[in-house]
């Protein structure tokens, strides 16, 4: 209650407080500081916050922006079972300078590639299958003598890469590739994807070089927002001759434009004519019901030859009573599934975690740049370890890069189970680039479980997709939008749940003979058909197929005789053989043999392989070889939906905020002295 | 008005944030200067033969080399990851890049406001000294600085000559650790 004047001495006991104040605070802060780092627990005072980015590879050499500028065109021609597609690349180079190319692009992984033409206005020059060595040495001289030549590799069953030569300034140079696949049928739909982007693909630098041709699947990607003139346009026209009346014909992830012709007849085209490259296609379309028939035999006769192609639709199971199962699912969270794949894909696990039964037992695991398990083994499938799976789920954040093989490790570890069905089910987008290291671990891994793979986002790794459903003896399905969760999911439960046709065998007729491919065939799912592909010498007598399901024997019988024409059997045939060859390396065959015969195979069916290329060249050299040639790699969109900077990761955070502590401390302490100054002295 | 417990009560409450506050920006100091003691016997164990020594033993780090500025007396034990379970104990090496004293390019992250505070300093033609894992040394010579956008990868393209990339947060005196920039020193392998 006394009044006390102001007086300058007054800042002195001020200043002791403030002394005193800090002082004990750090005294105090040094003590806990020391204490804490000797006697706690291993727990971290902070979180990890910030993950390491991810390190997606991004290519070197040659100017993105100098590039020549791009536009595709594709039409496909489907008859009955049989697509056959022309991809036309035009090639146009605004500059005053003489351009290489060079354009890395998907395809469908199954797709035979068998044509390849050059076009220079008027002139057409036609491409030859070489074996790949000798096919890059011919095209390297054309390109140093001044001609004008392309060149097309396989860099993976679906990565591939044109490269023209001598694009003069101003001009304007057009390659056409044309390839063929077997359309897919599934659940009661036919369906045609067709891949327009490469996804920037995760290299792992942790085991070097285990991907040597990095630089080779890895195009320069143009940061969204930046496109400006350089959108890779890509139009798209089908011509559908389903060969049985449709029901309805549908674009999964694009505008279409559909003219009926007649009762199985479609002419379809994107709505958009100049629609960017960054993303899948799919066209579905769905037969009517009493049309469809539960085998479908075709043939096609080549000289002395009869190629055929066999799908056959087992008829659907009884439910029968579930086998308990363990299921384990594994969710790809690195940077390239960030944005409205990561989102896509917890509501699928979600949905399957939902599915599961009380008999049922799961594990969930989360990968990027390291793998880790929810639980530390499989657990019930009851509602308390269900609840806390989809909380950590729904936590879970899309950084850092794809070490898929750790995932794959924890996932499988080669054990067999009897009393349970085993199921891993991966959920990724497969931007990879060592899918035969990971194939390899897949096949060593796999014991006696099954491995489905739900391939997330607008351009996912078909190749890895499929291929790794194969060789883990499971299936595989895409899901593109959220809207599609659902339905998908659901066909894949539906899969999951029902058992399996298995042990199948083709029983071919006497005195025929007969070389069909795959030589194994693989168990089917539910609504899924066998598609075999066969070269025989004559179409006489019975085919028998055999198969088991649940315990009970099923047989189907196909006269060879009867049968619907088609046509480019025999490069799907090629194909299917080449990929059989291809896939017996990695468990154990000659490298040497391999090759000579894929090439002898692939030179009698002009076929793009991985031991050979297309090379065309223009006889008349056209650049003098004093001006200079400029090589220029075609930029690529980022696959819609993904978010660049997630993708491609950002420099290390480096700051602390024990600055901002401090200021703070010292602002909060001058105004606890001033407190206690207005405290003294009150107005 | 208030009363003079108001008052008292007011001022209470303010020396408890900053007794909190300020003790917790001095943790983060002495927990970062603590480490690196720690670390450097993690260090001397790994010139002895130990691979991947632990600092402490819930440590998931471990020393990859050691770093020092003989101009500014200056010594640094880089840890293994550039993430934010090693950096607070000082600077990380940037997995994918190659390790310092390798060839190639490699990259080191660390805070502006501890380990790397020297950074401010450096100057072209300084030189910076790696030691190994196996006790061998390496010389670099500073060639340039930079002020880049965290989003500028091509500066941590492991590929390319010989280097040591310096990377912190920027502006050095700045108090959100947020911001997009940073400070990078680059220096050839001499």
């Amino acid at each position: 209650m006394q009044t006390t004047e102001h007086h300058p001495k007054a800042a002195l006991p001020l200043i002791a407080l403030l002394t005193l104040a800090s002082a004990l605070g750090v005294t105090v802060a040094i003590i806990l500081a020391g204490l804490t780092m000797l006697l706690a627990a291993p727990a971290y005072a902070e979180p990890a916050r910030t993950k390491e980015a991810g390190f997606f590879l991004r290519s070197r050499g040659g100017d993105p922006v100098a590039a020549p500028l791009l536009a595709t065109d594709v039409a496909f021609r489907v008859s009955g079972p049989i697509a056959r597609a022309r991809v036309v690349q035009t090639f146009r180079n605004p500059h005053d300078a003489w351009y290489e190319g060079v354009y890395v692009f998907p395809l469908p992984e199954s797709g035979a590639v068998d044509r390849l033409v050059l076009r220079i206005g008027t002139r057409v020059v036609e491409g030859e299958i070489r074996e790949r060595e000798l096919a890059k040495q011919a095209y390297a001289r054309a390109r140093a003598a001044g001609q004008r030549a392309a060149l097309l590799d396989q860099e993976r069953p679906n990565i591939f890469s044109t490269n023209v030569a001598n694009i003069a300034p101003g001009e304007t140079v057009v390659v056409e590739l044309e390839y063929q696949q077997v359309i897919r049928y599934d659940n009661g739909r036919f369906s045609l994807r067709f891949p327009m982007v490469v996804g920037p693909r995760y290299i792992s630098t942790a085991a070097v070089p285990v991907v040597a041709d990095a630089h080779r699947i890895t195009p320069p990607v143009m940061r969204p927002g930046t496109e400006g003139e350089r959108t890779n346009p890509v139009s798209i026209r089908v011509t559908l001759d389903a060969g049985v009346p449709l029901a309805t014909v549908e674009s999964a992830y694009h505008p279409i434009d559909v003219k009926e012709r007649d009762d199985s007849r479609r002419e379809i085209v994107l709505a958009d004519a100049a629609t960017p490259a960054n993303r899948d296609f799919e066209l579905t379309w769905v037969p009517r019901q009493s049309a469809l028939p539960q085998a479908a035999w075709f043939a096609e006769r080549v000289g002395a030859d009869h190629y055929a192609l066999l799908m056959l639709l087992p008829p659907e199971a009884a439910r029968a009573s579930r086998l308990p199962r363990e299921v384990v699912f594994v969710l790809d969270t690195s940077g390239s599934m960030a944005g409205a794949s990561i989102r896509q894909a917890k509501e699928a696990l979600e949905l399957a975690l939902g599915r599961l039964g009380p008999q049922d037992r799961f594990e969930v695991i989360e990968f990027n740049s390291g793998a880790r398990a929810l639980f530390n083994g499989a657990r019930d499938a009851e509602p308390d370890n269900l609840r806390a799976a989809v909380r950590w789920v729904r936590a879970l954040e899309a950084r850092g890069g794809t070490e898929m093989a750790a995932a794959l490790r924890l996932a499988l570890d080669g054990s067999e189970r009897s009393n349970r069905v085993r199921q891993v089910v991966f959920l990724t987008d497969g931007a990879v680039g060592n899918e035969e290291a990971l194939f390899r671990l897949i096949g060593e891994r796999l014991g006696d479980s099954r491995l489905f793979t739900v391939g997330i986002g607008s351009a996912p790794n078909s190749h890895f997709m499929t291929k790794a459903a194969q060789l883990g003896g499971g299936t595989f399905t895409y899901i593109g939008r959220i809207e599609e969760v659902r339905g998908k999911m659901g066909e894949l439960f539906a899969k999951l749940e029902a058992p399996v046709l298995k042990d199948l065998q083709a029983h071919w007729p006497e005195g025929v003979q007969v070389e069909a491919w795959p030589a194994r065939l693989p168990d089917l799912y539910a609504g899924e058909p066998l598609v075999l592909v066969a070269r025989l010498d004559k179409l006489a007598g019975e085919l028998r197929v055999r198969g088991q399901r649940d315990g009970s024997a099923w047989e189907a019988r196909v006269p060879l005789e009867e049968h619907a024409t088609a046509t480019g059997l025999g490069a799907v045939w090629a194909r299917e053989k080449v990929t059989a060859l291809v896939d017996s390396l990695r468990e154990g065959a000659s490298e040497t043999v391999v090759r000579s015969r894929v090439i002898e195979l692939a030179q009698a069916h002009r076929l793009v392989t991985k031991y050979t290329s297309f090379v065309a060249v223009d006889k008349t050299p056209v650049r003098a070889s004093e001006e200079a040639l400029k090589r220029a790699e075609v930029p690529t969109l980022l696959p819609e939906g993904w978010q660049y900077d997630k993708v491609f990761g950002e420099l290390p955070r480096g700051a602390t905020d024990s600055r901002r502590s401090l200021f703070l401390g010292m602002l909060a302490l001058l105004l606890a002295v001033g407190a206690l100054r207005l405290r003294a002295k009150p107005w | 008005m208030v009363s003079r417990r108001g008052w008292l009560f007011v001022a209470l409450v303010f020396f408890a944030i900053a007794g909190w506050q300020l003790g917790r920006g001095v943790w983060i100091q002495t927990k970062a200067w603590a480490a690196q003691i720690l670390i450097a016997q993690a260090w001397a164990a790994t010139l002895d033969g130990r691979q991947g020594a632990k600092p402490w033993s819930w440590a998931d780090t471990w020393p990859v080399a050691r770093l020092s500025v003989p101009r500014l007396a200056v010594e640094r034990y880089v840890l293994a990851g550039a993430d934010g379970a090693a950096m607070p104990f000082g600077p990380g090496h940037m997995h994918g890049t190659a390790l310092p004293g390798m060839a190639g390019n490699s990259v080191v992250g660390g805070h502006r406001d501890t380990h790397l505070a020297f950074m401010r300093r450096m100057r072209a033609g300084d030189l910076i000294e790696i030691e190994r894992a196996d006790g061998t040394r390496a010389s670099y010579r500073v060639a340039y600085a930079a002020v880049l956008d965290r989003r500028e990868m091509w500066v941590a393209d492991p590929e390319g000559p010989t280097r040591l990339t310096l990377v912190t947060c920027y502006p050095f005196d700045a108090l959100g650790v947020d911001g997009p920039l940073r400070y990078v020193v680059v220096a050839f392998r001499d």
